[in-house]
This record gives C-alpha cells, sequence and structure tokens, in this order.
C-alpha cells in the first residue's frame, strides 16, 4: 500500500484512482506528516490531470492542516474557478471554508448562470453571505434567476432575495416592486418548495414595499396582507405555515381586511365599509376574496404546525385593532380545546400579550373555556392561564368569582399548582380591589368560620382567600374594608403564602405590612356593616388600568415598612400613583422572565427567545408613561432588555453551530463592542442598585471580557485581561462584605485568574478553553425591580442656532456656546463632561463642576457658556455638543487624554448640532 | 382536441353518481353508483349510452371508483356482472375493502327483509370484487402505455380518494365527494398543483358556507361537561355498524329503515351516516369526548352499548394511513381508536347511579337499544340526549328535534314523559362552497364541470366560478355531453399587469430526469438535482 503514496508513481496520465486518494487523505489530516510529504503530495494533487471533486476536498484539506501550504493550496483551488463549471463551484466551496474567496463580477455572474445545477443553487445559496459582490448586481443575478427552469434553484434564487431584503437599502422602489411582484407571479409555480420561497419574499419586500412611501403604506400593507392570505389554502403545510408567519410581520393593516380574515362569507357594504376612504374601498372590493376566511382556515387546519403559527400571527395581529383583537378572541379560545399542547399553549401565549396590551376582553361566554383550562392535565397549559389571570382585568364580579372558583379548583385536583396558584390569587386581589370588597362579607365569614372552628383546619382554600383579601389594599388602601383580624390571620399563614408577593417584597416586610394592617385603626369596624360597604366601594373607582383617582396610599405603613427595612427598600412609599405600581408590576413581570429565557436559550432555542425579546421590546416602547418614576423603571428595563437581546445574540455564537464561522467574527466583535457599551451605560446612567443588583451587573461585565478573551481579543489580550481582573477584584470585595454566595460563574472565573497569577502570566497565554468552561456555567438571575433605580439624565438645547442662523466665530479665537442644560437625578460625585466634537475627529471637553453650578435637587435647570478654542480657518464649521458622564466604577484606565476626563464616557443625552460662520468671510 | 364528458348519473342532481369521459381516445368511468330514491330503471344510470351495443369492453378503458358509499359503488356489480364488464377497475385499498361489505349489506336489506327482486347476487359481488385493482395514494399507475391515474387524499370518508387522470398532454381530475376542513380523525383533501385541463368536482353545498366547527364542538363539550358534572347521565344514540347488527337480529329492521333514507339523503342535509359514513360521526365525537376527558382529566365512564367498539377498532387500524394528521402521528406511541375511556355497557347499569355517557344504537332512536336507554333516562332533567343534525321522520329523534312536546308516545301503551336535555350536532362530510372555490383557484384548471349537487345552487356555483375565476364551468343534466376544448390558453389567476420584464432562457432542460419522490408523485428535475433531493432526505432521516 505504501508504494501507491510515493508520488513519483502517481505522474501518470491516469486520474488518482479512489484508493489512492483515500491514501492520501490518510497521509494529510495526519499533522506529524514530514512537510516534504506533504509539499510532494501537494504537486500530485495540483498536477493531477483532470482534477476531481474528491482532489478538491483533499486540496482544502491539505490547506487547513498544514497551514505553511495553505496558499498554494489555495491558489490551486482558485485556478480551478476559470471556467464555470460544477468543479469550479466545488473549488469556490473550499475555498469559501478556508477565506473569503474574491471573485470579479464577471466570474460571480458566469459561475451564477453556469450549465451544473447544483453549482447554480450553491453559488445562489452562497452569494449573499460568503462573497464580497456589490447588492446591484447580486439582486439583478438573484432576481433573474426566479427564471430558471429548475425549481430548486429558483427557490434557491428567492431565498437569496429574502436575505437581501434584510441588509441592503433599496431607494429604487420600481426595483422593490419588481422583486416583489416576480415573488407573486411565483405564488402560482407548480412547485411546493417554490411557492414556500416565493411566500418568504413576498413577507418581506413587501415590507420593504410598504415602507418606501408614507403615503401608500396603507395600500401596500393591505394588499401584501391580502396576497399573503390567499396562501392560507395552499396544499403544502410548510407553504401555510410560512404565509402565517408572514403576517406575523405585517406593520399595519385595515381594520376591514383584519375582519375579513375571520370570516369565510366575503364582508358585504354594510356598516364594515363605511369606515374605509375611497382607494380602501375599491382595494378590499378587489382582494377581499383572497383574504376571506384565511385566520379561521388556518386555525382549523388539519396540521398543528398551522395552527400554531396562525395563533402566533394573531399575536402580532391583534395590536393593530382593537375591533379585530375582540372577534379574533372568540375564536382564539376554541383553540383551547386543540388536541395538540403547543397549539393550546401558543394560544395562551398570544391571549397573554393581549391581556398586557389591555386587549383582552374577557366575556361570560369565553369563561367555560378559558376558565377550564385551569383543569388542564398540563402543568404548562394551567400555568399559562394563570399567567393570563394575573394580568387580566376582569369585567364583572361573576367572572371575578368564576375566576376564584376555577382557581380552587385547579388547587384542587393539582396540589403540586399551590405556589403559583397563590400568586394568581395575589395579583387577581391586588388588580380587583373592588370585587374584593365585594365578597370580603361571605370572604370573611368564611374564614373566620374555619379558624374558630379551632380543628386546625386551614385549607389550602382559606390560605388562599386570605391572600385575595390581604392583597387587595396593597397599593390602594381605601377606608378599613378588609377586616384587620384577616391580616391577623394570614400572619399566622405567613410561611404558606408569602411566596405569593415575592414579586414585590420579600417575608419580613410582607409580615411588617399584615402586622401593621391587623392593628384596628379608630374609624374600623369590627363588624362589618354590608350598607357600609356598598357606600363605599361606591366611592372607589372602578378596577379599570391607569385610573390615577384610585384611592389614597397609606404611606404611614410605607414609612413605617421603610423604619423597619434600612437595606431593602421593598415597599415603595413613593407609589403614589396606581400607575407606578402598575407599571412595576409590568417590570417586574418582564424581568423574570429573562431568566427562563436563559433556559431556552441554554436548549438552542434562540430564534424564538429572540422574537418574543423583540416583541417585548415593541411593547415596552410602546407604553405610554407620564411619571418620571416610571420613566426610570422603564428606561431601565429597556436598556437592560436591550443586553439581554445582545448577550443572546453574542451567546449564539458560542453554540457548536455557528462557533468557528470566519466571517461572523466580526460580527461577534461588533456586538461585543456594544453589549459592553452598554452595561456600562446601565452601571452609570442608572444609580440606586441594591449591592446585589450591582453584583449581577458586574458579573455581565465579566462574562463580555470572558466571552471577548475566548473569542475574540487578539490585539488587545493584555488590557481586556486586565480590565477583567479587576472588575473580578471589585466583585471579590463586594462579595467578602456580604452573606451573599457567589455565582458558579464567578467561582469558577477566580480560580482560572488564581492560575493564571500563580503562574505569573497576563491572559495572552491563559488558555482560552478555560474561559469556555467558565463560561458554560453562567446563568441569569432574576432582576426584580424594586423603585429605588433612577435613571441619570441630561437635557441641553441652544437656542437661537440652527444652519440658517449660526453664530459668528473669529477664526483663531475662541467662541463662546451657550448651553440650556437640565441635569436628572445627578448626584454631586457625578462626573459630568460636555463634549464638543469637530467634524475632522478633533474633540474638546469642558468639565462641569456641579458644585459651582446653580440649582439643586433631583431636577437642576442652569445655563452654562462652554468656550470652544480650536475655532478654524473656515468660512463656517459645524460642533456636535453633547453631555457625557465618566464611568468612575472601572479602575483600569485605558483613556490618555490631556486634561479630559480620565475614564470612559457615556453620553446622557442626545448630540445637538451647533453651526458658526465666520464674521469675516472671503 | 376536446375532452368530452358524459354525465350518466349526479348530473344537476345527488345519486348515482356516474360520469364517462372521453379524453384523447381513452374512456374512463369515474364511479358507478346507485340512485337511493328509485326503485325501477332510474335506480342505475343508463348504460346503453356508452355503447348501443353493450360491448362494455370496448367502449371503456377502465372504471375509477372514489370512495365506497353505495351512491358512487352502487351499481358496480351490477355493471360487470349483469352487463358484462369486464376490463379493470381501480379503487383505493380501503374502498376496495369495504366497498363489497356496503353491496352485500344493501343486498340482504332489499331482498332479505323487503323481499324486493334481486339486482346483483352476493357471487356477482364476489367476482366483481376479483376485477378490482387497488392503488395507493399518490402512486401513478400505468393503466395501459398512455393512461396513467393517480389518486389523491379527499377526505370525506375512509378511504375516499380524488382521480388524476392523464392522456397525453391532456390531464383532468375528477372529485368524487371530498373535504376541504378536516376534522379530529379525517384529514382535508390533498392535492398537487398540476396542470389540468378540466376539473370535475362535486358541489352538494354549492352555496353553503360554513363556520367553524370549533362554536359547535364547544357547544357540544360544553352541554355534556354540565351534564356529567351535575350528575348526569349522557345518551348518544349513533348509527348501526353495518353487519354488526346481524348478530342482534331485532334491530335490524330499524337500521335498514334508516339506512336507506340516509343513503337517499346523501349530501343533502347532513352527509353520509351508514356503515362508515355513520361510524366516522361515532369515531369523530368519540375522539373528540375522548380528547376532552383526557385533558380535563373527568373520570366519568363513557360506555359503548355491544358490538360498537369492536369494529371500529379493526378497520381503523386496518386503515391508519388515510386518517388525520393528528391520529397519524401519535400512532405509534397512542392509537386514537383505543379509547381509554370507553368501557362496555351492560344492560344492568341502566339504573345505577352517577353520572356517565352511554353510545348507543340506532342512531335515530327508532328503536332498539337507544329506545330502551331513552325510555329509562328521558324522564329527568339532570339527563342529556344528543342527536344528529338530521332525523327521519315517524322516529323519536325526529319527535324530540321538531316539536317541543314533553310526552312521546312510543306505542299506544307507552308514554314517556321527556324532561331531559336535547341537543343536537352535525358533522358534515363534505366540502362547503368556499371549500370547492378554494380548490378550484388552486388547480386553475382550463374548464370546470361540476356534478353532485342540486341545480339552482350549482347554477349560481357555476357563475361564481366563472366570474371570480374566469374559467369557463358547466353543470350538465344526466345523460348530457358536454365538450371541453383543450386548446384554449391556460386560464391563469395572475394579474395581467405583472407580465415579466426579464427572462432567463435555458436550452439544457433535456438534461431532466424523471424522479419518484416518496410521495410518488413524478417530476423533472435536472440529473445533478437527483443528487440534492438524496441528501435532502438523508438530512431528514
Ligand atoms: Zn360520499
Amino acid at each position: 500500500m505504501n508504494e501507491t503514496l510515493q508520488p513519483q508513481q502517481n505522474q501518470t496520465e491516469q486520474p488518482l484512482t479512489l484508493h489512492t486518494l483515500s491514501s492520501i487523505r490518510s497521509l494529510l489530516i495526519n499533522p506529524s506528516t514530514p512537510k516534504r510529504t506533504v509539499s510532494s503530495l501537494l504537486q500530485t494533487l495540483t498536477q493531477s490531470p483532470r482534477p476531481t471533486h474528491h482532489t478538491l476536498n483533499l486540496l482544502s484539506d491539505l490547506a487547513t492542516h498544514h497551514s505553511s501550504f495553505s496558499q498554494p493550496a489555495l491558489d490551486s483551488l482558485i485556478h480551478s474557478t476559470d471556467s464555470p463549471t460544477r468543479l469550479a463551484v466545488d473549488s469556490l466551496a473550499s475555498i469559501s471554508e478556508l477565506s473569503f474567496p474574491e471573485l470579479d463580477d464577471e466570474r460571480f455572474v458566469s459561475l451564477c448562470f453556469g450549465p451544473s445545477i447544483p453549482g447554480r443553487i450553491w453559488m445562489l445559496r452562497n452569494a449573499g453571505c460568503t462573497f464580497r459582490v456589490r447588492p446591484a448586481l447580486l439582486f439583478t443575478v438573484l432576481l433573474g434567476s426566479t427564471k430558471d427552469p429548475y425549481p430548486y434553484v429558483r427557490a434557491a434564487s428567492l431565498e437569496g432575495l429574502v436575505g437581501l431584503s434584510g441588509h441592503g437599502e433599496f431607494c429604487d422602489v420600481s426595483m422593490v416592486k419588481g422583486c416583489y411582484l416576480r415573488a407573486l407571479e411565483l405564488f402560482d409555480d407548480m412547485d411546493d418548495c417554490v411557492r414556500l420561497s416565493a411566500v418568504r419574499v413576498v413577507a418581506s419586500w413587501g415590507l420593504l414595499l410598504s415602507a418606501s412611501n408614507a403615503d401608500m403604506k396603507a395600500y401596500w400593507c393591505n394588499e401584501v396582507f391580502a396576497k399573503l392570505c390567499s396562501m392560507a389554502r395552499d396544499m403544502s403545510v410548510k407553504v401555510r405555515v410560512e404565509a402565517f408567519s408572514g403576517l406575523a410581520k405585517m406593520e399595519m393593516v385595515s381594520k376591514d381586511f383584519l375582519l375579513q380574515s375571520l370570516s369565510k362569507r366575503v364582508l358585504g357594504n354594510g356598516k364594515q365599509r363605511e369606515t374605509m376612504d375611497q382607494i380602501t374601498s375599491e382595494q378590499f372590493a378587489m382582494l377581499a376574496t383572497s383574504v376571506a376566511g384565511a385566520l379561521m382556515h388556518g386555525l382549523e387546519d388539519e396540521f398543528f404546525e398551522v395552527r400554531k403559527s396562525a395563533c402566533q400571527s394573531l399575536h402580532r395581529l391583534t395590536i393593530l385593532s382593537v375591533e379585530f383583537a375582540r372577534e379574533a378572541l372568540d375564536l382564539l379560545m376554541d383553540m383551547l380545546n386543540d388536541d395538540s399542547v403547543v397549539v393550546r399553549l401558543q394560544a395562551l401565549e398570544t391571549m397573554h400579550h393581549m391581556a398586557l396590551n389591555g386587549w383582552l376582553k374577557l366575556q361570560e361566554k369565553h369563561l367555560h373555556m378559558f376558565l377550564g383550562a385551569l383543569v388542564d392535565n398540563c402543568r404548562e397549559v394551567r400555568c399559562a392561564v394563570r399567567k393570563i389571570l394575573k394580568v387580566v382585568r376582569l369585567g364583572d364580579l361573576a367572572m371575578f368569582k368564576s375566576s376564584i372558583d376555577r382557581l380552587l379548583k385547579n388547587l384542587d385536583s393539582y396540589l403540586q399548582d399551590e405556589a403559583d396558584v397563590f400568586s394568581a390569587f395575589s395579583h387577581l386581589g391586588r388588580n380587583h380591589k373592588k370585587f374584593v370588597g365585594y365578597i370580603v362579607k361571605e370572604t370573611f365569614e368564611e374564614v373566620e368560620a374555619a379558624f374558630e372552628g379551632n380543628d386546625g383546619f386551614k385549607s389550602a382554600r382559606i390560605a388562599a382567600l386570605l391572600i385575595i383579601s390581604i392583597s387587595a389594599p396593597l397599593f390602594n388602601e381605601y377606608l378599613g374594608i378588609i377586616p384587620p383580624v384577616l391580616f391577623s390571620y394570614a400572619v399566622t399563614l405567613l410561611g404558606r403564602i408569602y411566596l405569593a408577593f415575592s414579586d414585590i417584597m420579600d417575608k419580613d416586610t410582607l409580615l411588617a405590612y399584615l402586622c401593621e394592617k391587623s392593628r384596628p385603626s379608630s374609624d374600623s369596624v369590627s363588624d362589618i356593616n354590608h350598607e357600609d360597604v356598598e357606600q363605599q366601594l361606591s366611592l372607589i373607582e372602578g378596577d379599570t388600568p391607569n385610573c390615577d383617582s384610585n384611592g389614597v396610599i397609606d404611606s404611614k405603613i410605607g414609612s413605617q415598612i421603610m423604619k423597619e427595612q434600612k437595606e431593602v427598600t421593598c415597599y415603595q412609599v413613593e407609589q403614589h400613583q396606581s400607575e407606578y405600581s402598575e407599571v412595576t408590576v409590568y417590570v417586574n413581570f418582564i424581568l423574570a422572565k429573562f431568566p427562563d429565557m436563559w433556559q431556552m436559550i441554554e436548549t438552542g432555542l434562540t430564534n424564538e427567545v429572540l422574537r418574543s425579546l423583540r416583541c417585548l421590546k415593541e411593547e415596552l416602547t410602546s407604553l405610554n408613561i407620564d411619571s418620571s418614576e416610571s420613566r426610570d423603571a422603564l428606561a431601565f428595563t429597556l436598556l437592560y432588555l436591550r443586553i439581554i437581546k445582545l448577550l443572546v445574540e453574542v451567546w449564539e455564537h458560542l453554540l457548536p453551530a455557528k462557533g468557528s464561522c470566519s466571517h461572523g467574527l466580526a460580527e461577534l466583535e461588533f456586538k461585543l463592542g456594544k453589549l459592553d457599551k452598554r452595561i456600562k451605560e446601565l452601571m452609570s446612567k442608572l444609580v440606586g442598585f441594591s449591592a446585589e443588583e450591582e453584583l449581577n451587573i458586574l458579573e455581565l461585565i465579566l462574562v463580555t471580557y470572558a466571552l471577548r478573551l475566548w473569542k475574540v481579543e487578539t490585539i488587545c489580550v493584555n488590557l481586556t485581561f486586565k480590565r477583567l481582573t479587576s472588575i473580578y477584584s471589585c466583585v471579590e470585595s463586594m462579595l467578602k462584605e456580604r452573606p451573599v454566595l457567589p455565582s458558579n460563574f464567578v467561582v469558577e472565573l477566580g480560580k482560572l485568574l488564581h492560575k493564571c497569577q500563580t503562574a505569573s502570566v497576563n491572559g495572552a497565554s491563559c488558555s482560552t478553553l478555560q474561559f469556555d468552561k467558565c463560561l458554560k456555567l453562567f446563568s441569569l438571575k432574576k432582576f426584580v425591580f424594586r423603585g429605588t433605580i433612577r435613571q441619570l439624565k441630561a437635557e441641553l438645547s441652544i437656542s437661537n442656532n440652527d444652519s440658517l442662523h449660526p453664530f459668528p466665530f473669529v477664526s483663531g479665537l475662541p467662541v463662546s456656546v451657550p448651553c440650556e442644560i437640565t441635569l436628572h437625578n445627578i448626584i454631586s460625585k457625578c462626573k459630568l463632561w460636555l463634549k464638543m466634537s469637530f467634524d475632522d475627529g478633533l474633540v474638546q471637553y469642558v468639565f462641569l463642576d456641579l458644585d459651582h453650578l446653580e440649582g439643586y435637587g433631583d431636577v437642576r435647570s442652569f445655563a452654562f457658556v462652554a468656550p470652544f478654542y480650536r475655532t478654524p480657518k473656515a468660512n463656517s464649521f459645524r460642533l456636535k455638543v453633547c453631555i457625557s458622564l465618566e464611568c468612575l466604577f472601572e479602575s483600569v484606565c485605558p483613556v490618555q487624554r490631556y486634561g479630559g476626563p480620565k475614564y470612559e464616557l457615556v453620553p446622557l443625552c442626545k448630540e445637538k448640532q451647533v453651526y458658526f460662520s465666520n464674521v469675516n468671510k472671503d | 382536441m376536446a375532452i368530452e364528458t358524459l354525465v350518466l348519473g349526479a348530473g344537476q342532481e345527488v345519486g348515482k353518481s356516474c360520469v364517462v369521459v372521453n379524453i384523447n381516445g381513452k374512456r374512463i368511468m369515474f364511479d358507478c353508483g346507485m340512485h337511493m330514491g328509485y326503485n325501477d330503471h332510474r335506480q342505475f344510470p343508463d348504460f346503453s349510452l356508452i355503447s348501443p351495443s353493450g360491448d362494455f369492453n370496448d367502449a371503456l378503458s377502465c372504471i375509477i371508483i372514489t370512495h365506497f358509499h353505495l351512491d358512487h359503488v352502487g351499481a358496480l356489480a351490477y355493471f360487470t356482472e349483469v352487463c358484462g364488464y369486464g376490463g379493470p377497475v381501480y379503487m383505493t385499498y380501503p374502498t376496495k375493502a369495504l366497498s363489497p361489505l356496503m353491496l352485500e349489506d344493501y343486498r340482504k336489506v332489499m331482498v332479505d327483509r323487503r323481499g324486493e327482486e334481486e339486482l346483483f347476487t352476493s357471487d356477482h359481488i364476489a367476482e366483481c370484487m376479483k376485477k378490482v385493482i387497488a392503488v395507493d395514494l399518490k402512486q401513478t399507475v400505468q393503466v395501459d402505455e398512455d393512461l396513467e391515474i393517480r389518486a389523491y387524499y379527499a377526505g370525506h370518508v375512509i378511504g375516499a380518494a380524488m382521480f388524476y387522470v392523464k392522456v397525453g398532454d391532456a390531464e383532468m381530475v375528477y372529485t368524487g365527494d371530498y373535504n376541504m376542513t378536516p376534522d379530529r380523525h379525517l384529514g382535508a383533501a390533498q392535492i398537487d398543483r398540476l396542470r389540468l385541463d378540466l376539473l370535475i368536482t362535486e358541489s352538494t353545498y354549492a352555496t353553503t358556507i360554513r363556520d367553524s366547527k370549533y362554536a359547535r364542538e364547544r357547544e357540544f363539550l360544553k352541554a355534556i361537561h354540565k351534564c356529567v358534572s351535575s350528575g348526569g347521565k349522557v345518551l348518544i344514540p349513533t348509527f348501526a355498524l353495518g353487519r354488526a347488527q346481524d348478530q342482534n337480529s331485532g334491530k335490524t329492521i330499524g337500521t335498514a329503515r334508516e339506512m336507506n333514507g340516509l343513503y337517499y339523503l346523501d349530501g343533502i342535509q347532513f352527509g353520509n351516516t351508514s356503515f362508515f359514513g355513520s361510524n366516522s360521526t361515532n369515531s369523530e365525537l368519540c375522539i373528540l369526548l375522548e380528547d376532552y376527558w383526557e385533558r380535563m382529566n373527568l373520570k366519568v365512564p363513557i360506555y359503548f352499548s355491544a358490538g360498537l367498539t369492536i369494529q371500529a377498532n379493526m378497520y381503523y387500524k386496518m386503515l391508519i394511513g388515510w386518517t388525520s394528521q393528528k391520529i397519524k402521528d401519535t400512532y405509534s406511541t397512542h392509537n386514537a381508536f383505543d379509547f381509554k375511556n370507553v368501557h362496555k355497557f351492560e344492560r344492568s347499569m341502566l339504573d345505577a347511579p352517577g353520572p356517565c355517557v352511554l353510545f348507543a344504537t340506532p342512531g335515530m332512536i327508532s328503536g332498539g337499544f337507544s329506545l330502551e336507554v331513552f325510555k329509562h333516562w328521558a324522564p329527568s332533567e339532570n339527563n342529556l340526549v344528543t342527536l344528529p343534525g338530521y332525523c327521519l321522520a315517524g322516529t323519536v329523534g325526529h319527535k324530540l328535534t321538531s316539536g317541543k312536546s314533553t310526552n312521546i308516545d312510543i306505542d299506544p301503551d307507552t308514554q314517556i314523559d321527556v324532561r331531559c336535555q336535547i341537543h343536537q350536532l352535525a358533522f358534515s362530510p363534505h366540502t362547503d362552497s368556499k371549500g370547492i372555490m378554494d380548490l378550484v383557484k388552486f388547480l386553475s384548471p382550463k374548464h370546470v364541470i361540476l356534478v353532485h349537487g342540486e341545480k339552482p345552487k350549482m347554477d349560481s356555483l357555476r357563475e361564481r366560478i366563472h366570474s371570480e375565476l374566469e374559467i369557463p364551468c358547466y353543470n350538465p343534466a344526466n345523460n348530457e355531453t358536454k365538450c371541453s376544448s383543450v386548446d384554449t390558453p391556460n386560464s391563469t389567476l395572475i394579474d395581467r399587469n405583472l407580465t415579466p420584464e426579464l427572462k432567463v432562457e435555458d436550452e439544457r432542460v433535456a438534461d431532466g430526469v424523471l424522479v419518484m419522490e416518496s410521495n410518488k408523485k413524478a417530476k423533472i428535475v435536472h440529473r445533478d438535482e437527483v443528487l440534492i433531493m438524496l441528501d435532502k432526505k438523508k438530512q431528514e432521516v
């Protein structure tokens, strides 16, 4: 066998035999093969008379395993791409695994239209991500290939177009429209795979098309909606699933179109149409038949994948119209009867989102189905229903009572659900104080009887009734409707019920609250007079969300608790507005989701997580909030969410599938940079974190650095390593002061750093593998918003200046920049800088000395005149001015500026442009 | 060139489906049904129109039967054995298994019980079935050199298929009865996009648009749940299971009467409710209840009266591939027809205390066991009786659904004071007009012919297909012939303004290879593409 390996013997005109090739391969992948042998193998392969697929593979093996020969091997591969053959594409594929292949336009096009079908398909599939091809050229080639006679080529080109829609900016509307219309034509393709991809193109390019012209947006959105709906009756399951995924991306759709999608009958000229303008009305008449019943068909589909996708699309579509949301809810409710758990869960998830938006209007007719799901044999389904009950607003007392009954039944049938059922009771009580008032008399009697019975019988039912009673006055104290003795009873069950309140306070705080409330106040009566209650209840505003006039807050209790709880300010005195408590609850609800999401990521569900993160973000940004406290809460949550999202995206690169993608590296580095910036922003721009929370954030920074060291860092290894150790020692010292156990990740990282230090090495020699080991241990902790967090913010305005009204200046002399500044929540230890950047990159910093400026308190407003020294020799110039905060928490100092800030800066406001014009113009 | 369609039955009516199509020189008979409403010559199609000389072997290339309902297969044994057709007959495996049972059942009822003249014998049926060639779904069958046929899933009843036929460059589809919306045990019709010259479709519900079945299911479950949770008993009278009745000869007459009436009414009121048609409804209800019981953790027992379970299980296990996606998916772990919560009912349990649900025959409470149970349970307002959407006049079921009267006379000596709750529900195995439109739109054939429907409704659907889809459409009466020319350009649904601006020609189409996909659909791909397809499958495995 060894004889065949002698290269000399292969110098014949015969192509290499498979046997020979396999022997060559085993030599090549063996790293200890001598260089001389490798060199002669390379010669054999490159001089082989007829290169084949196999020789190409061997060449790329050679390039990978023997770096010293990779260049000649690559050259030889590139040589094979000269003519547009299948082989050329194969060699390109091999090259692309090693580096970015460089292709000129001509070569690219000729390969894309080459005679080899798999070659064409490979080119079209990889054109977008592997080659640096001009978008315009790529677009033309892809669009041209949608006419290919072979279905897989057509599908590949359509997929390429889908990819392209996410990248380039297409200014030419007719180009976008052309692509969209071409995909529409392919809705009639004979092949399932082509129709599938065509649906994806119509969805993605349809969005581009609708975004291209603000005036026509509504028109095009309706159009895209109708076309996607028309595919809901395709015979291919995959096409149908994709059609609904497309619908889930719609940004706006006219109400009448939406409603039509729920009805198989074409809606007539009746009341539905009166809201439409002329154009929409004509459009509706044209498209109504394709829209008719599309969503209903989707929900009725034989395949659960389609039903799930349809439920999912409702999530988005119900946001677009309240009336549609109401009608869609009737259908969604029926999905709780679905035989597939996946579909039931998706339906509930969609309802949950509707509830968060306040559009879940439960009606009596829904209750049998909806509350019935509380005894579903699937744990996740029961949990999802309770999740909705925690946030929904029930419309009347009967529904409130039924909900209580069914929750109790839930508890009866599934004892293991107790903790979450109790938590649901607690939320139900908080959200429906008025209804609690209505049932307090019977509740009181039942609880009293149970306690006086002295038989020690304190069932789950009694605990639940107590929870709902004591939750009601939590944020809205009102005139002692809840008898104080109920609070004393609750104290005896503290150990069992405190978890139901863990989202807003800990056990001790709850105890303090219960003790305070159980003290009979002068005006409360021990016996409840029913008429009085009625009267008092009439004073309370209805249980409607965002109602500001909800009773008076008992700040006495709040301050009491504050005194007892110095460290953890759980129970917020500042909650003067119910909106704030709403926001807190909501924000905590969102924050509680992240750890679960993290678990999902570890099971590989990254895309799902990213999708839900995007939804949450949309929801958050769409909230309309007035009070400054709420704004702080939202600012914090939004920033935190962005961080989590970036972290998730970065984490995806660590998963084995994506790990070694060379072109992903730049993206990873970019994202890591962004992540780093965001976390620092969180650390600097927001204050009021508890020590634990600060630890959590520092841990995130550690993760970022570790990731960087493991994956991308080649240039600044030492610096990054230094930063890592500095943050670590910070974490270490904080941990020493506190009875908190460090996380596994921190422990493991500590060991690693210790090893490096004892070996007196720096990060460069720290094995990257070990970082990998640490990172695997990382998990996301739950963050609870307790209302102490404040956002540092600055407003900067410069009056009477714009490009038409510039300030005068004399070149070479300093010029003044008159600023009006408002600062929010800035404390004196903050270091603020006015950053003024000039177009050529020159930056000048002016320190804002807070001790010497006017105003004090949470909000300070003052005028400040900043000098700018280096006025240029020009007719006019422009400055970008911004107020920035110095990040003081990191002690490693990479920035060496003369006279400027020592540490990194975080902007506190938007950049302002200031225009100047030379008084001595030529 | 043209395709010639001779409608021998189900032209502007429901009953004795039979269409003979002449396509590129081949003559094919689709379905060979009998009309249950007549006892004279109108019972069978007028076969003499096929061949005045009576030489059917030369006149026809083959017969294709879509499903086992008698209005589609009833005249087959007569045509082959009495009229003497000896050529091939194609149908799916389940249809082949069930058709002889249907034919035999019918023969028995007519001859043994009613003493009518026998049109064909048991031996005829057996001989006839020997001529049948069974086909699989999506299997392309070469009938002869030029004629190929392929079956597609049609829903409707187990084994029902639509048939695609290709002769040379002419292609067509005959749907038989089909359903475009799935239910819990049967899937929706499924077909590829094809280039058709002609589509012949049923149009039973040519103008009806059906609402979501979910509302009906919900109300049904709610009523039953409410009844059993307050301790009541539920009686679900169901239709007989064909031959299972032989063992209890006393009840068969009632069943037979039902059966006859129901065949006659096939499709018009509530669909097919005999044998597997009825069993279909049984299974549907039972799967619905079983799912619900499972999900809600209900412990209330569900009973089948004697004989009901065994057959359902046997056939559906055998024919599992013909059921809905859900049942196929779960089959390996759990057979949906092994009703876990279902037990056999003993007569002694009739007056036992406590809630229960009971399926009992016959379906319209016309006698037999369901009547016996009814007598016991009807007087209590706690109990519930569910009824099919349609009940034949004269049955107790009919009295319950039509009148408000609380006293029902069973016979001169017996009067029942009915206080129980009544719940009516109907499942239809036929597509509604929206489904027909959707199918026609998806297939976009050059011509459409409507059969199996009522004339006025068919007229209105014909107009819609013509105006909305711009496809010429006809609904010929019985014994009429319709020619559809095949040379007209294909009518497409693409907007006229979508003229392609780019053109890429490829002369290498000749490299194409014919392959069979797993679903047995042939398609042309490039030879290199075959590798990709294979590769793709490998990844899926
Ligand atoms: Zn039928």
